[in-house]
């Protein structure tokens, strides 16, 4: 699976998140942290479920450092996209799985 | 790879303690040989969490980290190995099968980066494991490029601060890697030349959260365990027990210690032993080797006469010997001669600008009133020779023709002779070349270290372990 920006016109949203998840993880673990934690979740090839992404996260890493892997993707997320990163408020603590469904309706609409 | 469940280790009790040998006295349990230095404490209690073991191959890292691991890890560890598998690594560390055994271990020498990562998911994720040992790391980490490197490595420190485990990483690599500045604590193990011997020492570098008393600290590989050496402690005379008696070995006079005796063979009549010592030799290191020799004498009913080092205080050594045989044994056949001391002089009715011949005459008159209560007519005599330097420092030359006709007379009736040289004597070369044997004392990192030049033997430390008139010896290996 590619990891490389790509923009919602040619990629649709579940190929962008899942290519979001490997760049947000590649930036922050690594390449071969990120393919860790996607074999280990079981997730190389599965498109993560928000929710269920976050509590296998928070189970590996704890809060503080599932915060800084979930911030590095929707970084990643919005910057395929082309949004601004302003229009999400990801700076303290956020729901990661609420803001991707934000992001899922925003690009839907 | 094999992954097994890992059995509990036995609790640790006083009767699951084992004694070391090679008179060491060393405590089996890893925590009492390892005790507080580099912080094992402070590693087993959490605040460090992350150790880096580093040196070049055949310093010791590996037991280090199994020592670290069976403490540490008290049956809830991982070893994950990308050198040698299991099988061959209790073939060559046998003392460490039974940590082994009761540890995960994972053979990861055809493993990836990823994959490895991975088993350490499986491993941290349930929260259960203690202690994780890398060994070693950068057989894994050469693989990847700087910056993934950094990335895997912080991904490990990630992981094992949400767990609660601690990760040991051994390496190879000599200089700074980044991991240097992600763990804890930091030891460096070496292997150092010391007087024509290789001696081991390992250097600790950093250790977050901790005191460190000493850097710099000696240790052995012997029994393929992992023994450190504090720094040298004056022994506890209060808790002196009763003096076994030790017989003649083979027709030699025992030393009166176990470990001299492994050390040297005893003493063969007639023969002259020299203590070459450095100055900052503590006086008690000395007295644990000129004491047992005398103690030894007079118990088995000989006589010996004492010229004691500078600075000695002999009421203490008279308590010490009254303790070990009683009063009569000291007072009959010990002779106490403080060649310093006006009052010795003037009791054997010498000026206090005695001559070295008026001292040898003084010595020979006392040798030969000694010999006669001696059981067999043996004598040992234990003599410093700073003292009598001190004393005569401007007639060198006469010291050494006496010296030279003391070692021939006791030669020549089989006495036993014992010279303690400070390693500045001017007269050095030439005490040493009538000597029969030779040993030297010195101190490196705090610990006193003696070995044998004449007969040639290993660097041992010296402690006082058990009974504090008599050294323990533990080789350097």
């Amino acid at each position: 699976m590619s990891s490389s920006p790509t923009t919602s016109e040619t990629e649709d949203f579940p190929t962008t998140f899942a290519n979001a998840v490997h760049g947000g993880l590649d930036k922050v673990l690594g390449q071969s942290g990120a393919a860790a934690v996607l074999s280990h979740m079981k997730m190389s090839s599965n498109l993560p479920d928000p929710a269920e992404f976050h509590k296998k996260l928070l189970a590996l890493f704890g809060e503080k450092a599932t915060l800084s892997l979930e911030r590095a993707i929707v970084k990643d997320l919005v910057r395929r996209l082309k949004w601004a990163l302003e229009l999400l408020s990801i700076e303290g603590p956020f729901d990661f799985s609420a803001t991707m469904h934000r992001i899922q309706k925003g690009v839907k609409a | 790879m094999t992954t097994r469940k890992s059995p509990r280790s036995r609790p640790l009790t006083p009767e699951n303690r084992q004694r070391g040998t090679a008179g060491s006295g060393a405590e089996d349990l890893a925590e009492t040989r390892l005790a507080t230095v580099f912080g094992l404490k402070q590693f087993t209690q959490r605040p460090v969490r992350t150790l880096l073991i580093k040196g070049l191959a055949g310093t010791g890292k590996t037991i280090l980290a199994l020592e670290i691991l069976k403490a540490a890890g008290k049956g809830k560890g991982a070893y994950i190995s990308s050198r040698v598998p299991k099988e061959l690594l209790q073939a060559h560390i046998p003392a460490m099968k039974e940590t082994l055994d009761k540890q995960d271990f994972l053979d990861i020498r055809l493993e990836d980066a990823t994959s490895v990562l991975d088993f350490v998911m499986q491993l941290t994720e349930p929260k259960t494991v203690r202690t994780i040992v890398f060994d070693s790391w950068d057989g894994l980490a050469k693989e990847l490029d700087q910056k993934e490197r950094l990335r895997a490595e912080k991904t490990l420190m990630a992981l094992a601060n949400n767990s609660g485990a601690q990760l040991i990483f051994v390496s190879e690599e000599p200089g700074a890697t980044t991991i240097d500045y992600l763990v804890d604590g930091i030891l460096e193990l070496l292997r150092v030349e010391e007087q024509d011997r290789a001696v081991r020492e390992f250097i600790i570098h950093k250790l977050r959260g901790t005191k460190i008393p000493q850097h710099k600290y000696l240790f052995t590989l012997l029994e393929g365990k992992f023994t450190f050496f504090g720094p040298y402690a004056i022994p506890d005379y209060s808790k002196m027990g009763k003096f076994i008696q030790r017989p003649d070995i083979d027709g030699s006079y025992s030393f009166g210690s176990g470990a001299l005796d492994r050390l040297f063979g005893g003493m063969i009549p007639g023969s002259t032993l020299t203590i070459e010592y450095d100055e900052n030799v503590p006086h008690s290191a000395l007295r644990a080797i000129e004491l047992p020799p005398i103690i030894n004498f007079l118990s088995m009913g000989r006589s010996a006469i004492l010229l004691p080092l500078p600075g000695a205080n002999d009421e203490r050594t008279n308590s010490i010997l009254t303790k070990a045989l009683g009063e009569s044994a000291v007072a009959d056949r010990l002779r106490i001669l403080s060649v310093v001391r006006t009052s010795d002089l003037e009791t054997a009715n010498l000026p206090k600008s005695a001559t070295p011949k008026e001292i040898h005459e003084l010595v020979t008159r006392e040798t030969t009133s000694l010999r006669e209560k001696s059981k067999d007519r043996s004598v040992l005599l234990v003599k410093s020779v700073s003292a009598l330097e001190n004393l005569f420092a401007s007639d060198l030359d006469s010291l050494l023709e006496v010296t030279s006709q003391e070692i021939i007379t006791l030669a020549q009736s089989h006495d036993a002779h014992i010279l303690f040289l400070p390693k500045d004597s001017p007269i050095r070369s030439r005490i040493l070349s009538m000597s029969s044997s030779y040993a030297k004392l010195f101190v490196r990192d705090g610990t006193v270290l003696m070995f044998g030049v004449k007969p040639h033997t290993g660097v041992y430390a010296l402690q006082h372990l058990e009974d504090p008139t008599s050294p323990s010896l533990t080789q350097l290996v």
